[in-house]
C-alpha cells in the first residue's frame, strides 16, 4: 500500500527477525531520505497510553533524544520533572538506631510484619497525654507503662471488631466494659488487666470522638456492598469472588466439585468415625478380657483356699483362640471354644464355609466369659447333632422326593428348583472343591470365601451328600453340574494308590467358535504321550487271530479281499468300545489334560 | 449561579467546547482556565475546589502535563482575564440542583478539619452516584480483567502490516466520558447525604455502575515522611480514608506501616524490629541486595509496599490483592538495616510472558542509577528461567525512558561485540527481551534501515558516540552492575492448587 503511493519502482521485502542483517556503520550506507528509509518498517508501538504520550515533558525528552540519535550533537540531559524528595527533619538516628549486622549469608527470613511489629496498636498524642494524667494521680507503684496502655487498648480494639466487625458502618454502641470484660483472654496480659477499667474510660471517650470507629486508620475492603466496585479506596480486593461472577457456567461446575467434595469428604468423617467406634469396643473387650483373667485368677485363689479339688480346664476355656485368617476382620468375636478340642472346631467351620452361599456362620459367642460347668454341652456336639438331624431330614425328603419322580424324567432346561440327581450315596465318589477349577466362582459364594485358589477342601466322609445335593438354583453357565469333576481313592495292592475321576472336562475354548466341532474331532485323539499306535488288546479276544489269520490268506486267495475289509471295519468298532471302556471305567490316572 | 446563562442550552452530543468569562465565583469543577505554572500561562482543568480559611482553592490539572504535577494553587494564579472552557453540558434534570452548589462549598469553609472533610468525602461519593447515571457504563478507570493484573487494561502492541495510529474514536470517547463526568460531578447537589438518599438511589436507578474517577483524580495524600525524606506523593493511593486530613503520613522504613501521627509512629518504631525487606535475600553485592517476596505469604508488607508504590505509579492499581505476584525489592545496606531503594512486582505466572508487572524506584532515590539495576535484575531473572520478557504495559513516562535507556545500552553492547552481522530474535535470546523490544529499540535509534534492497542494521555515530560517553562516566563514576554469580535463586513453582485456591 505504502510502496503504491509512493511510487517506488521495487517492492521492499517485509523484514525478517529470524534474518541475520549486516551491521554497519554510518559511512557505509548510502543516505536515503528520512522518509524512504524507515516507511517500510512497522512502527513499534512506545507502551505508552495515548493520552500520556503527547505530554510535554515526555515529548521534550523524546525529541532531545531523537535529535541526539539523529546525530545532533550534544544535547543537555533533559529530565522529566517530578515532585520533591527532600531531607526529612525528623531524628533519623533515634527512630532507626544502628542495630544492624550482616550476616554472612544471605538472608534468609519468613517472619512477617504482624510477628515483628509487636502490639499493633500505637498510642497517639492523645492517649500520651491521658496516660500522663492518669499516671500523675497514680501512686509510684502502680504506674501504667506505656506498653500495657497499648496492650488494652489494642485488646478493646480487637474484641470490639469481632464483635461489632460493621460497628463503622451501622451506628451500633460502644461495648460496654463489662461486655469487654467478658471477652478477656491471654492476648490481655494480668498485668495489664489492673489497668482496664480506667483505660475503658478513656478509650471509650476516643472511640466515641471518632463515631466508634477503629482507632487505627484501617483500609477499606470489600464489604459486598455496592458501592465496592467504584470505590477507589476499596482495595485489595479478592480474585475468587470476582471469577465467580464472571462465569457462570464454570460456577455451576465448580459447585458441583464442591458438593461432591463435602459428600466424600462426610464420608471419610463418618467412616473415621466407625473405626473410632471400633476401637473403642475393642478397647472395652480388651478390658473385659483382663477382668475375667483377674476374677479366674481369684476364683483359682477360691478354689485353693477352699481346697476345692478338680481340674481347672473351665478355667481355661476362654483361651484365645487363633482367629482364622478371614475372621479377624471382626475381631471382637472371641471364640468360646475349648482348648483342648480345637479340631472338630476346624472342621465345623470348614464345612460351613463348604456349604456356598451361606457364609461363615460366626461361633456362638460368650464374651462374658463367666465360668462354665463342667457338664457343659459342647458347642461341637450341639452342631453335630444339629447338622445330623438336618441331614437326615434332608435324606428322607430326598427319598420321598425320588419315589414321588419314580418314572419321570425331568427334561426342564435350567429349572429354577434344579432335578435332583441320582442319589450319590452308593457312589465313594466326592466332590473336590478347588475354585480354581471353578472359572467363575459362584455368586453367591460370599467373598470371604475366595481365598487360596489353590486351597482343596476336603469334605468329610459323613457329609458328602449334604454337600453333593444342596445346589445353586442356577448353575454357572459354563460349567453344567455334571461337569464337575469328582474323583476317588482307592488303595491297590501293594499300597499303590489310584485316584479315579470323573467328569474332567478339557478347559473350553471360548474364543474359537468351532469349538464343538474341533472337540469332537479330537474326542478321541487325548494327546497323551504313550504311542496312539499302541492299542490296548484283549488278548482273549480271537480278532486278532483272526485278523492275521485273513492276512496270511489274503496272500493265498487275493479274492477274498471283500473279508478282509469287513474285519478292518470289526476292528475298528472294537477299538472304539476299548477306549470307552476305559473313559468311563478304571483307567489309570492319565496325565494331566489327557482325559476327555 | 452564572455561568449557564451565558452558556446556551446543549442538545446532542459532541458540542464544540464552549468559552466565556468567568468570574472567580463562577468558576467550579470542570472547568478550564489559564493557570500559571513556572512563569507561563498554561491551560488546566479544575478538578476540585475546597476553601480553607475562607480562600478558594484550586486542584487543577495542566493539559499535556503528566497529573503528577497537579496541584493546589489560589485564586491569583488563575487567570481571569482570558476566557474559560466551560466543561461539558450536562443532563437538564441535574441543572437545577447546580445552582445550590457553590452556596455550599461557601458555607463548608467555617467547618473545621475532620468533619469538614468527611463531608466533603461523602460529597464525593454522591458525586460518584450520580454520576453513574449519565456515564456510559465502565468507561474509565475500573479495570476488567480479573486476571493476573496489576496494571489496567493495556493497549499493545505492533501492527506489523500497518502502522496506523490507533482509532481516533477511541481517544474521542474517553475524552467526552471524562467530561460527563465532570460535568455530573459537578452538578450534584452538595447537601448533606443521608443514607436513605442513597439506598433510595440504589434502588431506583438501573446501573449501579458508578464513576468515581473524581476522587482518583485528585492527590489524597498531602506528604510522606519515610526513612530520612520527606516525599511528596505524586498521585492518589487508598491509604486509610483519615490521611487525608493529616499534614504528613509517616512510613516505616522497614515494615513499611503507615501513621498519621508523629507520636504513633514512634511508638512504632520503638516496637518494629524489621530491618530489611521480610524474605528471602537472594542477590546480594557491595552495593546492593535484592529480595525476594511472596505476596501470598507477607500480605501486609506488600499491601503497604503496593499502597506506597500507589503514590507514585499513576496506572498500578490495587483493585485486586497482592496474592499472585511476587515482589522483588531492592535495597541498599549500612548499619541501620536494608534500605528499600526500589522494587518491581512479577507475576508468578504471566500469560502473556511479562517479566516485570510495576516497576519503581522511590523518588528519594531516583536519578541515581536505581532504576537500570532493578530493570537489568528483572532481565537477569528471565534469563535464569529461559524466557523472554517484557514489562506490562502501560508504561508511565518514566517507564519508557528508563526502559528505553537500558534497550539501547544492551542492544548497542551487543552489536558493538565484533559482529559482522545480526539477527533479532538472537539478540532477543542473548538479552532476554522480546523481539519486539529488539525492533522497538533499534527502529527508535533509527538503526534499521533498508539499504541496497536489504534490511541492515547501522552502528550510527550518535549512539556509538552516547556510548562511548557513558563508557567514560562510567569509569569516573565506576559502573554499577549486577554479577549474575551472585544471584542465588531458582524460578519458583506453585503448585496448580496453590495457584487456584490461593489467588
Amino acid at each position: 500500500m505504502t510502496q503504491r503511493v509512493t511510487g517506488q519502482r521495487f517492492r521492499q521485502r517485509k523484514l525478517s527477525t529470524k534474518q541475520n542483517l549486516p551491521i554497519l556503520r554510518e559511512n557505509e550506507v548510502e543516505q536515503l531520505g528520512d522518509d524512504d528509509a524507515t516507511r517500510h518498517i512497522p512502527k513499534v508501538e512506545t507502551g505508552v497510553e495515548k493520552g500520556e504520550e503527547i505530554e510535554h515533558h515526555l515529548q521534550a525528552v523524546i525529541s532531545a533524544a531523537q535529535a541526539a540519535s539523529q546525530g545532533g550533537g550534544k544535547i543537555a540531559q533533559l529530565y522529566i520533572p517530578t515532585p520533591d524528595a527532600v531531607a526529612s527533619k525528623l531524628q533519623y538516628e533515634d527512630l532507626y538506631p544502628r542495630q544492624f549486622t550482616q550476616p554472612s549469608t544471605y538472608i534468609r527470613f519468613s517472619s512477617t510484619v504482624e510477628d515483628t511489629i509487636g502490639c499493633p496498636y500505637c498510642m497517639t498524642s492523645e492517649d500520651a497525654a491521658w496516660l500522663k494524667s492518669y499516671n500523675q494521680k497514680k501512686n509510684k507503684g502502680v504506674q501504667c507503662s506505656e506498653e500495657e496502655l497499648e496492650l488494652v487498648i489494642n485488646f478493646f480494639e480487637e474484641a470490639t471488631l469481632e464483635k461489632q466487625p460493621y460497628a463503622d458502618v451501622d451506628n451500633t454502641p460502644v461495648l460496654t466494659y463489662e461486655e469487654l470484660e467478658a471477652l478477656f483472654d491471654e492476648r490481655i496480659p494480668e498485668h495489664a488487666r489492673r489497668f482496664a477499667k480506667d483505660v475503658y474510660v478513656h478509650w471509650k471517650a476516643e472511640r466515641e470522638r471518632r463515631l466508634n470507629r477503629p482507632l487505627m486508620p484501617t483500609l477499606k475492603f470489600e464489604k459486598n456492598l455496592d458501592t465496592d466496585d467504584s470505590d477507589p479506596y476499596v482495595c485489595f480486593r479478592r480474585r475468587e469472588v470476582r471469577m465467580q461472577r464472571k462465569t457462570r457456567g464454570r460456577d455451576a461446575q465448580v459447585t458441583e466439585k464442591l458438593k461432591k467434595l463435602r459428600k466424600e469428604l462426610e464420608e471419610a468423617r463418618f467412616i473415621m468415625a466407625q473405626v473410632k467406634r471400633r476401637e473403642v469396643m475393642i478397647r472395652e473387650q480388651l478390658a473385659l478380657d483382663k477382668l475375667i483373667f483377674e476374677q479366674r485368677g481369684e476364683v483359682k485363689e477360691t478354689k485353693r483356699r477352699l481346697s476345692i479339688k478338680g481340674d481347672d480346664e473351665e478355667l481355661l476355656i476362654n483361651q484365645k483362640v487363633r482367629v482364622p485368617l478371614d475372621a479377624r476382620k471382626t475381631p471382637f468375636l472371641t471364640l468360646l471354644q475349648p482348648a483342648p478340642k480345637p479340631k472338630p472346631r476346624v472342621d465345623t467351620q470348614a464345612l460351613q464355609r463348604g456349604i456356598p452361599g451361606m457364609g461363615p456362620k460366626p461361633p456362638v459367642t460368650r464374651p462374658d466369659g463367666r465360668l462354665v460347668d463342667s457338664d457343659l454341652v459342647y458347642l461341637d456336639d450341639q452342631l453335630v447333632k444339629k447338622s445330623e438331624i438336618i441331614d437326615g431330614f434332608i435324606e428322607e425328603n430326598l427319598m420321598k422326593h425320588q419315589k414321588w419322580n419314580v418314572g419321570w424324567v425331568d427334561a426342564t432346561w435350567r429349572p429354577i428348583t434344579p432335578p435332583l440327581e441320582q442319589p450319590a450315596a452308593k457312589s465313594d465318589f466326592r466332590r473336590v472343591f478347588t475354585d480354581s477349577q471353578l472359572p467363575t466362582p459362584p455368586a453367591s459364594v460370599s467373598s470371604e470365601e475366595v481365598g487360596d485358589a489353590m486351597a482343596v477342601q476336603q469334605v468329610k466322609q459323613s457329609e458328602p451328600r449334604r454337600s453333593a445335593r444342596i445346589r445353586f438354583g442356577t448353575p454357572p453357565d459354563d460349567v453344567p453340574y455334571q461337569d464337575q469333576s469328582r474323583y476317588r481313592r482307592r488303595t491297590g495292592r501293594g499300597g499303590r494308590v489310584m485316584i479315579d475321576r470323573r467328569g474332567v472336562k478339557r478347559p473350553k475354548l471360548d474364543n474359537d467358535p468351532i469349538d464343538e466341532r474341533m472337540a469332537d474331532r479330537w474326542k478321541f485323539a487325548g494327546d497323551s504321550s504313550e504311542d496312539e499306535q499302541i492299542y490296548p488288546v484283549d488278548w482273549t479276544d480271537n480278532l486278532h487271530i483272526r485278523y492275521r489269520i485273513m492276512i496270511e490268506r489274503q496272500g493265498e486267495k487275493q479274492h477274498a479281499q471283500h473279508q478282509a475289509a469287513a474285519a478292518a471295519a470289526a476292528a475298528a468298532q472294537n477299538r472304539r468300545a476299548i477306549e470307552n471302556h476305559q473313559r468311563s471305567g478304571s483307567g489309570h490316572l492319565a496325565p494331566p489334560g489327557a482325559g476327555q | 449561579m452564572a455561568p449557564r446563562e451565558n452558556s446556551h442550552e446543549p442538545s446532542g452530543t459532541p458540542v464544540p467546547v464552549e468559552t466565556g468569562f468567568a468570574t472567580l465565583a463562577q468558576l467550579r469543577v470542570g472547568v478550564k482556565a489559564f493557570v500559571e505554572k513556572d512563569g507561563e500561562k498554561r491551560k488546566a482543568e479544575i478538578l476540585m475546589i475546597q476553601t480553607r480559611r475562607g480562600e478558594p482553592k484550586f486542584y487543577v490539572h495542566y493539559e499535556e502535563f503528566n497529573k503528577r504535577l497537579d496541584e493546589w494553587v489560589n485564586a491569583d494564579r488563575i487567570d481571569l482575564s482570558r476566557e474559560v472552557e466551560w466543561p461539558a453540558p450536562e443532563k437538564p434534570d441535574k441543572k437545577k440542583s447546580a445552582s445550590t452548589k457553590n452556596e455550599k462549598t461557601t458555607s463548608k469553609a467555617d467547618q473545621k478539619s475532620l468533619k469538614r472533610s468527611r463531608s466533603k468525602l461523602d460529597r464525593e461519593l454522591s458525586i460518584a452516584s450520580e454520576s453513574s447515571s449519565i456515564n456510559a457504563p465502565g468507561k474509565a478507570s475500573r479495570p476488567t480483567k480479573a486476571s493476573g493484573k496489576e496494571n489496567q487494561e493495556l493497549l499493545v502492541t505492533t501492527e506489523i502490516t500497518d502502522g496506523t495510529t490507533p482509532k481516533p474514536e477511541d481517544e474521542e470517547m474517553d475524552l467526552v466520558d471524562v467530561q460527563d463526568a465532570a460535568a455530573a460531578a459537578k452538578a450534584v447537589p452538595d447537601q448533606a447525604y443521608s443514607r436513605e438518599d442513597e439506598i433510595e438511589k440504589l434502588r431506583t436507578s438501573g446501573s449501579m455502575t458508578q464513576n468515581q474517577t473524581e476522587i482518583a483524580r485528585v492527590r489524597n495524600i498531602e506528604k510522606v515522611q519515610m526513612g530520612k525524606y520527606e516525599i511528596e506523593p505524586w498521585y492518589f493511593s487508598p491509604y486509610p480514608i483519615d490521611f487525608v486530613d493529616v499534614d504528613m503520613v509517616y512510613i516505616c522504613e522497614f515494615c513499611l506501616n503507615y501513621y498519621g501521627d508523629v507520636t504513633q509512629f514512634e511508638r512504632h518504631r520503638s516496637k518494629c524490629t524489621l530491618l530489611h525487606p521480610p524474605g528471602n535475600e537472594i542477590y546480594r553485592d557491595d552495593y546492593v541486595s535484592f529480595f525476594e517476596i511472596d505476596g501470598r505469604r507477607q500480605r501486609t508488607w506488600c499491601r503497604n509496599l503496593c499502597l506506597l508504590s500507589k503514590l507514585f505509579l499513576d496506572h498500578k492499581t490495587l483493585y485486586y490483592d497482592v496474592d499472585p505476584f511476587l515482589f522483588y525489592c531492592m535495597a541498599t545496606r549500612d548499619e541501620h538495616g536494608c534500605h528499600l531503594v526500589g522494587y518491581f512486582s512479577k507475576e508468578k505466572e504471566s500469560a502473556e510472558g511479562y517479566n516485570v508487572a510495576c516497576i519503581l524506584t522511590l523518588p528519594q532515590y531516583q536519578r541515581k542509577g536505581f532504576g537500570k539495576l532493578l530493570i537489568d535484575f528483572s532481565y537477569l531473572l528471565s534469563k535464569r528461567e529461559g524466557k523472554l520478557g517484557s514489562p506490562e504495559k502501560p508504561l508511565s513516562d518514566l517507564g519508557l525512558l528508563g526502559y528505553r535507556a537500558y534497550w539501547q545500552e544492551i542492544i548497542v553492547d551487543l552489536l558493538m561485540d565484533g559482529r559482522a552481522e545480526a539477527n533479532i530474535e538472537d539478540l532477543g535470546a542473548q538479552s532476554a527481551m522480546t523481539t519486539n523490544d529488539v525492533l522497538h529499540t533499534l527502529q527508535n535509534l533509527n538503526m534499521l534501515r533498508y539499504s541496497k534492497n536489504a534490511h541492515v542494521v547501522v552502528l550510527t555515530d550518535a549512539v556509538v558516540e552516547a556510548r562511548e560517553r557513558q563508557k567514560a562516566k562510567e569509569k569516573i563514576k565506576g559502573r554499577r552492575a549486577l554479577d549474575p554469580e551472585r544471584l542465588s535463586w531458582k524460578p519458583p513453582v506453585f503448585s496448580a492448587a496453590s495457584r487456584t485456591w490461593n489467588w
